[in-house]
């Protein structure tokens, strides 16, 4: 199981911190980013990978906004936040979160939300070490090549070593090539003395 | 907690002494007696209220007065960010470094992973320092140029010919995360570190791994959210101001 992320929009500061103090008291669940504005979202939306996206219910005024925000986000990670008793054009949610919910209420939402994500996670049973195929990905990244050659080398495309490389970074926690090679070298993946610098 | 200026200043690091570093980038230094933080500041020759928004937003990351820290002149917001780069060179940085260098030198069993760890961190240093040499020397000033030809009254022709060459959004562009590779080195130690001889050295480290990355990413907020839009808006008033010729 990996962590949930959130980004969180709404105008109002106290709605924001509301929904942050809620998300602090899930297990494994954080809020990656927020915004204020309509200004901050595209920004938001284009850098960080999120699992789910909880949005003021004004954000369907701007309606170039909410369709790319669809573009990049399936129905099932979209979760409005309301302030009316009125929901009816809230199709495009998969859930919504009233100001007037409970705490209980909204944690149950959210948790229900964030286990049917897990659920499918787990499904394909990826283990948390790397598999054998990564590990050798990961060698080739620790001897510093870059991928277009390593996929050259191991005869599969850029977008697929691209896609390792994610499933590296997620479970390994490093994100970076230089930090991956102490990792290969600690774990004898590689020895020290191939490496560049040596 | 937010702060306000009838505040005893002792009060402030008795609540987060995390903040000690960024009173002594405004001068402030212990030895405050009763004195609140207004008069305190009125001594040392501080605005007060930029003090108090960036102390704030340094405690409490949910809080960040972008709008308001947007008010505030070039000058004191990139005096503010030129400090705060000292400071990781001058004394967090050192402090990691002296850290890994004992680590190295009391472990004999896993003397190569940590020299391993201590070359990584020196690469760091370096890209720390590009980063930071790169603002202080090209990014800030051109800031300031900015900001003195919306302060006169006649827009000169000089100044549309440097935007010509360089924008704050270009900056925005460059901008890279610098807090990647602390990320990294972090998460090497906690996971995947064989176990340290010495834990009370790692535990230190790690510590001050933390404090530096999270003073980074307060740093880096005001980059992102104060300044460059500022500088945005003052650019874009500056054409329409030019075009109006
Ligand atoms: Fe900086
Ligand atoms: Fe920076």
């Amino acid at each position: 199981m990996r962590a949930t992320s959130f980004i969180l929009y709404s105008p109002s500061y106290i709605i924001r911190k509301g929904l942050i103090s809620i998300i602090d008291k899930m297990h494994d669940a954080h809020i990656t980013n927020q915004a204020d504005s309509f200004e901050e979202i595209p920004e938001l939306i284009e850098t960080k990978e999120t699992d789910f996206l909880l949005l003021d219910t004004n954000i369907l005024k701007s309606t170039n906004l909410f369709k790319e925000i669809k573009n990049k986000y399936g129905k099932n990670q979209l979760i409005a936040i309301s302030n009316s008793s009125n929901n009816q054009n809230l199709s495009d949610f998969a859930e919504i979160i009233n100001l007037t919910d409970s705490q209980a209420e909204i944690l149950k939402k959210l948790n229900q939300l964030s286990g049917n994500k897990n659920k499918l996670d787990t499904a394909p049973n990826i283990p948390d070490e790397i598999s054998k195929r990564e590990a050798d990905i990961l060698k080739e990244i620790a001897l510093g090549y870059s991928n277009k050659e390593i996929a050259d080398k191991l005869f599969i495309s850029v977008h697929t070593v691209v896609t390792h490389r994610k499933n590296i970074t997620r479970k390994l926690g490093i994100k970076t090539a230089p930090g991956l090679t102490i990792y290969a070298i600690i774990n004898k993946i590689i020895d020290i003395n191939d490496t560049e610098a040596n | 907690m937010i702060l306000t200026k009838n505040i005893k200043m002792a009060d402030v690091i008795h609540m987060n002494y995390h903040t000690l570093s960024v009173l002594n980038r405004f001068g402030i230094v212990l030895g405050f007696g009763d004195k609140t933080i207004e008069e305190t500041c009125k001594e040392k020759n501080v605005d007060v209220n930029f003090f108090l928004e960036i102390l704030n937003a340094f405690i409490d990351k949910d809080y960040f007065p972008k709008k308001h820290l947007q008010t505030f002149s070039v000058g004191l917001i990139t005096e503010y960010l030129s400090k705060t780069h000292a400071f990781y060179h001058q004394v967090k940085v050192p402090e990691i470094e002296s850290l890994i260098n004992e680590m190295v030198d009391s472990c004999y069993t896993q003397k190569d992973t940590l020299i391993l760890l201590k070359r990584f961190f020196n690469d760091y240093k370096q890209e720390l320092l590009n980063h930071t040499q790169r603002e202080e020397e090209v990014v800030y000033p051109y800031t300031l140029s900015i900001e003195k030809a919306f302060n006169q009254e006649k827009i000169d022709t000089s100044i549309i010919e440097l935007m010509e060459t360089y924008s704050i959004d270009i900056f925005k562009t460059e901008h890279d995360d610098i807090e990647e590779k602390l990320y990294d080195l972090k998460n090497i130690i906690i996971k995947y570190l064989p176990q340290p001889k010495d834990v009370r050295l790692c535990n230190r480290l790690i510590q001050e791994l933390f404090i530096l990355e999270q003073d980074l990413n307060d740093h880096s907020r005001i980059e992102d959210k104060v300044l460059v839009p500022k500088i945005r808006e003052m650019e874009k008033m500056i054409h329409q101001r030019f075009a109006k010729y």
